[in-house]
């Protein structure tokens, strides 16, 4: 978008957008997508930790979007439209790539459900020490069941039974996936915070 | 309360909050607190992370390009958006470059299309090698305009034409493998449609 184009953009407001992108105007098309191209960007990103995906998977969520406007009656929230439609294109793209929407280990008790005395035990807690950066590189390192579910609950604000409906998986599970993802991102985050202050 | 039974229902815990007995069991226990107090934050933190990146400029222009191409948009410029004539002049003359990729495209398909014909009585010439497949001299003009307004709408222009142009050279390919492969003329085709697009949305919208 161009500097000159900004102002004209922000007087548009997102109803006016939607009924004028119903009528093919490129205008508004452009403004939806401003709007909107932070949260699908980085929820696609924050899912399959890549970028090049994340930017392909961001264009196929607006392209379907904009497919089907012309369909939308306003019954529910544009955003949620948008954002629903967003996470099925990402949670397809994962089932063609063959990745695990759920983790295979969902229904097998490990370990590291219960933390070990020792860990925590001498460690000064995380709050307040957890970057952005640290925790963005902890979850791209979760296995991709856990990743979806942890980004789907803790930064998309989904509950367990949307995210069950979504991903194909019980309430249990996707629980017990949230925590476990949650546990891993701890001992990811510590290792982390230990690393750093062992060196010199 | 021990430790285990306290962990075994932490995930409620977490998000639905906790009984007296738990709260008990919190106040005595400093593993569980700062297990707690470590995972809230996590959660916490994460909120932060919606909507935290921004896509390139490379993902509105693909997908401009493909509403274009659908169909999907239909609207005309409306006179306030057509830039002054003193502005249009000095790009006016790559107009003709879009249209004449079209037309060079047409020529090419026709020239397919006979061939196909006549694919058993001749051998067909195949399509030399195209100099799209790198930057033309025509492309580095439209950047350069471009990048005299808007540095960061060169470099999505730049990624875009490398992508048109990568597209143009792997579908000629396939298309002098094979001559008679109708479905590479026709990924020619719409490579080509896409140069065009691109083009087109450079010198009629994107610049100022």
């Amino acid at each position: 978008m161009t500097d000159a184009k900004k102002p004209q953009d922000d007087r548009l407001s997102e109803a006016e957008a939607i009924e004028r992108a119903k009528g093919g105007d490129a205008e508004a098309f452009e403004v939806l997508y401003n709007l909107h191209k932070r949260r699908v960007y980085s929820l696609c990103l924050r899912m399959t930790a890549n970028t090049a995906q994340a930017e392909d998977l961001t264009q196929e969520a607006f392209l379907q979007l904009f497919r089907k406007i012309a369909t939308f009656r306003g019954e529910s929230a544009f955003s949620t439209w948008l954002h629903r439609m967003s996470v099925n294109v990402v949670l397809m793209h994962l089932r063609k790539k063959g990745l695990p929407v759920v983790s295979l280990e969902e229904t097998i008790e490990t370990e590291e459900e219960t933390p070990r005395k020792e860990l925590g035990a001498q460690d000064p807690v995380l709050a307040g020490s957890i970057n952005r950066l640290q925790l963005q590189r902890a979850i791209d390192d979760l296995p991709p069941g856990y990743r979806t579910i942890f980004v789907l609950h803790d930064v998309e604000g989904y509950e367990h039974n949307e995210i069950a409906g979504m991903v194909g998986c019980s309430i249990g599970n996707s629980k017990s996936q949230l925590h476990k993802a949650r546990m891993k991102l701890r001992e990811f985050l510590k290792t982390s915070r230990a690393e750093k202050a062992a060196k010199p | 309360m021990n430790c285990a039974e306290f962990q075994r229902i932490l995930p409620d815990i977490i998000d639905e909050g906790h009984t007296p007995e738990q709260e008990a069991h919190l106040r005595s226990c400093y593993i569980c607190s700062n297990l707690i107090s470590d995972l809230t934050a996590i959660s916490r933190e994460a909120q932060l992370l919606q909507a935290s990146e921004e896509p390139s400029p490379r993902v509105w222009n693909s997908i401009e390009i493909a509403l274009r191409r659908e169909g999907l948009i239909r609207q005309p410029l409306r006179d306030s958006e057509v830039p002054p004539p003193s502005r249009r002049w000095n790009l006016a003359w790559l107009l003709p470059v879009a249209a004449a990729l079209l037309v060079a495209f047409g020529v090419i398909a026709h020239q397919r299309g006979m061939s196909r014909q006549t694919a058993q009585q001749s051998p067909v010439t195949p399509i030399s090698e195209s100099s799209l497949a790198h930057p033309s001299v025509d492309d580095q003009v439209l950047l350069e305009a471009l990048g005299t307004h808007s540095p960061t709408m060169r470099v999505a222009y730049e990624t875009n034409l490398r992508n048109v142009n990568a597209y143009i050279h792997d579908a000629e390919d396939q298309a002098n493998a094979d001559p008679n492969d109708e479905e590479a003329r026709q990924s020619l085709m719409n490579a080509y449609q896409e140069k065009a697009m691109v083009y087109e949305m450079a010198l009629n919208r994107s610049l100022p």
